[in-house]
This record gives C-alpha cells, sequence and structure tokens, in this order.
C-alpha cells in the first residue's frame, strides 16, 4: 500500500475515533458499533471467504464462541473480563482447528454446509446444556466497560475494525495472502507450485475465528445477556458473509463498504418493514451473487480498471 | 545416475488398467516424450509422478529419493514441476502473478518473486501479457503460462502434459524452439503427445510410446518411428502419410 493510503486510513481511523464528539445520542452511537463491528465481522470472514475463496456459512460458531466464552470464563470461572475474552478467543479458535480439521477435507458446497452444520451443533449444544449455558433461558455477560458504554464500546468496534483492516492489508500483499488467492482460484494449481493448501486453509480461519470472537465477545458485552439463538444462530452466519459479500469478497475495502451499506439499510428497513427486512436481504444477496459477483468494491474497481492504464503490478 | 526411475509402475481404476508395467528413465537436462492417444495413460502417469494418486505396484525414484507416496505439494519443494492438461490458470490473478505464486517456493518477498517471475515471462516471451488477468488469455498463451507458472518453483524435472495439443503448427513450433533451451537452463522435460510430430521429432532426445497404459517402444525418435511394432499396432498407416 502506497503512503497516501496508509494516511487515508490512519485519517479514516482517526476521524472514527473522534465522531463521539459530534454524535452522541445512544441510539446514533449503537448504530455506528454494529457498522463497525459488522465491517470486522466482514473482514475476518473475508479472510477464509474471500480470499482463501472457501465460502463459510456458519461463522456464528466463532461469535458465540466468543460470546459465550466470555459469559462463561468470567461467570462461572471467575476470571478477570478481558482475560475470559482472551479465552474466548482461544476457545473459538479451538473450534476453528476442529471444524477446519473436518470441513475442509470437503471442497465447494460440501465445505459450505458442514460448516453450517457444525454451528447448528455448537448452537443446539448450548440450547440443551442448561447447566453450562443456561440454555434458552441465557446467561449473563459481564461489561467490559462503565460509564459512558455506548461511546467506550463503539470505541472498541472502531479499534477492532482497525486491526481487522489492517490485518486484512498485510496479509493480502504477503505472500500468504497470494497463496490464499491461488487457493482461492484452483486447488490443484496450488499444489502443483507447491502450497500446502490444508496447512494454508486452517491458518487463514484460525485469524478469522479470532477476530470473529473478539467481534462476539464486544456484542454479548453490551447487550450483557446472551441465548444461544441470538449468537450462535444461522442469521448471524448468514448476515457475516452477506456483509463481505454486498461490499466484495476478496477486497480490501469491501467488506466496510458492505457493512455501511447493509447496516444502514437494515436500520432504516427494520422500523418501515419489521420483520420483512430479512426477506429484503435475501433478494439482495441474490441480486450480488447472480449481478453483482465482485460485490461494489470488486465492480467497481472491475470497472475502473478497464477505463485505465494497466499500472505496474506487486 | 537417472534423475527420474519409473520402476515397474501399475495403477488400476476399478476395471481400467490404466498404466501397465511401465519402467524407464529420465537423465538430467534431457527432453522425452510419452506419445499416445487419448486414454494411453500419460495424464496417470504424470499423476503418478507428481503424487496426484499412487501406484497400484511398482516404484518411482527422483534425485535419489524414494518418491512413490509423496504429496503433490512435496514434489513440487523437491523439483517437479507440471503443467496441466486441460489448462489451470489461477483466472482471477494476473499472469505476473499467476507466475509468481511458483516464485514464492523459494522467496517470501513479493518484489523478489516478481523479479523471478518476470525473467521466465521474458523467457517464454509472454513480457507483454505480464499484467493481464489470465482468464481472458487465449489458448496459446494459456499454454506457455502453465509452462512458466511450473518453472519458477526451479524444477529440476518439469512434465508438460499435453502442451502443444491444439495449437496451430506455427505456434506449436515456436513453442518447441522454446522448449528445446530448457535443458541448457538446467530442467529435464518429460512431454506427453497425441501424435508423433514433426516437433517432437526435432526436440526430443527421447520417445517413449505408450499403448493401452503399457509401454511399447522406447528410443532415439528417429529409432523409435521406424520399430515395426510402433508402426504396426499404433502409428499405422497415418504415420507413412506424414512421410517423416
Amino acid at each position: 500500500m502506497r503512503r497516501a493510503h496508509w494516511l487515508a486510513a490512519v485519517a479514516a481511523v482517526v476521524l472514527s475515533l473522534l465522531v463521539p464528539l459530534v454524535v452522541q445520542t445512544d441510539y446514533k452511537l449503537q448504530v455506528l458499533f454494529r457498522i463497525y463491528l459488522f465491517a470486522s465481522l466482514g473482514l475476518a470472514w473475508n479472510l477464509v471467504g474471500g480470499y482463501a475463496g472457501q465460502l463459510s456459512l456458519g461463522h456464528a460458531a466463532y461469535f458465540g464462541a466468543g460470546a459465550y466464552g466470555l459469559a462463561l470464563f468470567s461467570g462461572t470461572l471467575g476470571m478477570s473480563p478481558w482475560l475470559a475474552v482472551l479465552a474466548g478467543v482461544a476457545g473459538a479458535m479451538a473450534c476453528a482447528l476442529l471444524i477446519g480439521g473436518v470441513s475442509f477435507r470437503l471442497r465447494g458446497p460440501y465445505f459450505a454446509l458442514s460448516t453450517i452444520a457444525f454451528a447448528e451443533i455448537l448452537r443446539l449444544t448450548a440450547k440443551n446444556l442448561p447447566g453450562l449455558t443456561g440454555g434458552d433461558v441465557g446467561v449473563p455477560v459481564p461489561a467490559l466497560f462503565h460509564g459512558n458504554i455506548n461511546r467506550s464500546f463503539y470505541w472498541a468496534a472502531v479499534a477492532l475494525a482497525a486491526l481487522s483492516f489492517a490485518l486484512t492489508v498485510v496479509i493480502s500483499r504477503a505472500k500468504f495472502g497470494y497463496y490464499l488467492m491461488a487457493i482461492r482460484e484452483d486447488e490443484d494449481t496450488a499444489l502443483s507450485v507447491g502450497i500446502g493448501a490444508a496447512r494454508n486453509k486452517l491458518a487463514a480461519l484460525l485469524i478469522s475465528a479470532a477476530l470473529t470472537a473478539l467481534a462476539g465477545a464486544l456484542y454479548a458485552s453490551i447487550f450483557l445477556f446472551i441465548v444461544p439463538d441470538q449468537v450462535l444462530a444461522l442469521d448471524v452466519s448468514n448476515e457475516i458473509a452477506i456483509v463481505a459479500m454486498l461490499g466484495g469478497a476478496g477486497t480490501v475495502l469491501g467488506p466496510i463498504v458492505g457493512s455501511v451499506v447493509l447496516e444502514t439499510a437494515s436500520e432504516i428497513f427494520k422500523n418501515t418493514f419489521k420483520e420483512a427486512h430479512q426477506l429484503i436481504f435475501g433478494v439482495l444477496l441474490v441480486f450480488v451473487v447472480l449481478f453483482l459477483p465482485g460485490g461494489i468494491v470488486g465492480t467497481i474497481a472491475g470497472l475502473l480498471r478497464r477505463s485505465d492504464i494497466p499500472g505496474e503490478g506487486a | 545416475m537417472a534423475l527420474l526411475e519409473i520402476d515397474r509402475v501399475s495403477k488400476r481404476f476399478g476395471g481400467l488398467q490404466a498404466v501397465s508395467d511401465v519402467r524407464f528413465s529420465i537423465d538430467e537436462r534431457t527432453i522425452t516424450f510419452i506419445v499416445g492417444p487419448n486414454g494411453a495413460g500419460k495424464t496417470t502417469l504424470f499423476n503418478l509422478i507428481t503424487g496426484a494418486v499412487h501406484p497400484d505396484e511398482g516404484h518411482i525414484r527422483f534425485d535419489g529419493a524414494d518418491i512413490t507416496h509423496i504429496s503433490p505439494n512435496r514434489a513440487a519443494h523437491i523439483g517437479i514441476g507440471r503443467t496441466f492438461q486441460i489448462v489451470k490458470p489461477l483466472g482471477g490473478l494476473t499472469v505476473l502473478e499467476n507466475v509468481m505464486l511458483g516464485a514464492f517456493m523459494h522467496t517470501s518477498s513479493p518484489s523478489k518473486a516478481a523479479d523471478a517471475a518476470r525473467e521466465i515471462l521474458n523467457y517464454l516471451q509472454m513480457e507483454k501479457a505480464m499484467h493481464v488477468t489470465a482468464r481472458g488469455l487465449p489458448l496459446a498463451m494459456l499454454k506457455r503460462l502453465e509452462i512458466a507458472r511450473a518453472l519458477a518453483i526451479k524444477p529440476k524435472l518439469i512434465l508438460l502434459d499435453e502442451v502443444v495439443a491444439g495449437l496451430p503448427t506455427a505456434e506449436a513450433l515456436r513453442l518447441a524452439e522454446l522448449l528445446q533451451k530448457l535443458p541448457a537452463r538446467g530442467v529435464a522435460a518429460v512431454g506427453g503427445v497425441e501424435h508423433v510430430m514433426r516437433v517432437v521429432m526435432s526436440i526430443a532426445d527421447r520417445v517413449m510410446v505408450l499403448d493401452h497404459g503399457a509401454q511399447i517402444a522406447i528410443g532415439k525418435p528417429e529409432e523409435v518411428v521406424r520399430m515395426p511394432v510402433v508402426i504396426e499396432a499404433y502409428l499405422g498407416t497415418k504415420y507413412k502419410e506424414l512421410g517423416l
């Protein structure tokens, strides 16, 4: 990334951090929190689903692991909340190791289906172990911040989005990022040039799961109370994937654009259409897959490239 | 010592004996062509050498080590490069990036990988297409891209599966000229072709003929085409018409 790009990114982060000086209503800060949170989630998903091309529809597993990790390690085991967040991240990475170890043996739609299955197994297990997780009644989550919590959570989401973005930029420009793209484009070709496809996919999933778990912990803590159907639900998996795909899977900026568009639209539609906004999500996804396979950012970049003189690569 | 030794290798898929008791060896810096029609077992042989499938019987040795049960990405690391009969470009990436992915086997630096890739693209006379997305290339360029990517891992042996198939004669001849320089770059090549073509005759050190998975002849090209077994059992009258 050229220096101008880094400067723009740093400026965006600083401006984002300053927003609470202007925006002070709790509702608006909560909407902004959600936009940055889903930008982080989309960026995390993008490493596996975009760069490595492995369509995960079960990221709720890692999101839920982060959420329940914070609740259980802190509530049940009495760890300090921030330590419990890290324990939840470790738990999510352990899930990723297991899920990736099994699912990455499958290709294409079979991989996607197996990720859904694993997330559903976790959700149903959580529902049916009331002694451990509180089952459908739920479990309280400790507060990570005190005082002006909406502002604090907003800043935390901005920080997480910035971390996810920086990691994405570094990875996409490194050998590891090229390896992931090679695996996406053709796994046999990747193997033929010595790329350990299994190892690299798993590495991407571990990073993705860790970031997703951090977001899950933040989300759980702002609600103070979680149930399996909320943090381990298929809806969560879908929303994460849609954010990245709408904005542009396999692009650095895509998930951020996707989150801004989708979460803003979602807030508007939620009030106007109530539950029907889920239908709009579905139609939107079909539209993107059929007509904008590169997402918003991918499509615009493609148009710019066509009208541009080919630049110096790498 | 031979670079590659195929020792009584057989492979069966269900009821099909794809490769049957094949034995031959390849020396360093030589060009060998395996001749046989579609289904003769050439691609299976290449898949056996690169570890995509493993033999039922026999052994494969490369550079002194037994590689009978190697995995495809390990095969690349010990110096076996390959191209695919049905071209498999990394379609969404540029030509340069495709070749860089091979070069990454020896460096972690994208700029060094790009330098190595540029050198190979120059050798294959593809420098003008460097920034084109691979998906948009014509077949002749895709065939070259397969070779460029495989060469970028700096192999000792490169397996070229049907690398001239489907190309117009003029392009096939141009490509042959480039392939002829491989031994000078320290690379041994094994190519698979459907027919004994002029292109093959002019650049091959040796030719091996496969018929229904069995090896029926091996030797210098001019010897092989005179062998009665080859003419009768395989080449038939078509070869005589060509007047080679």
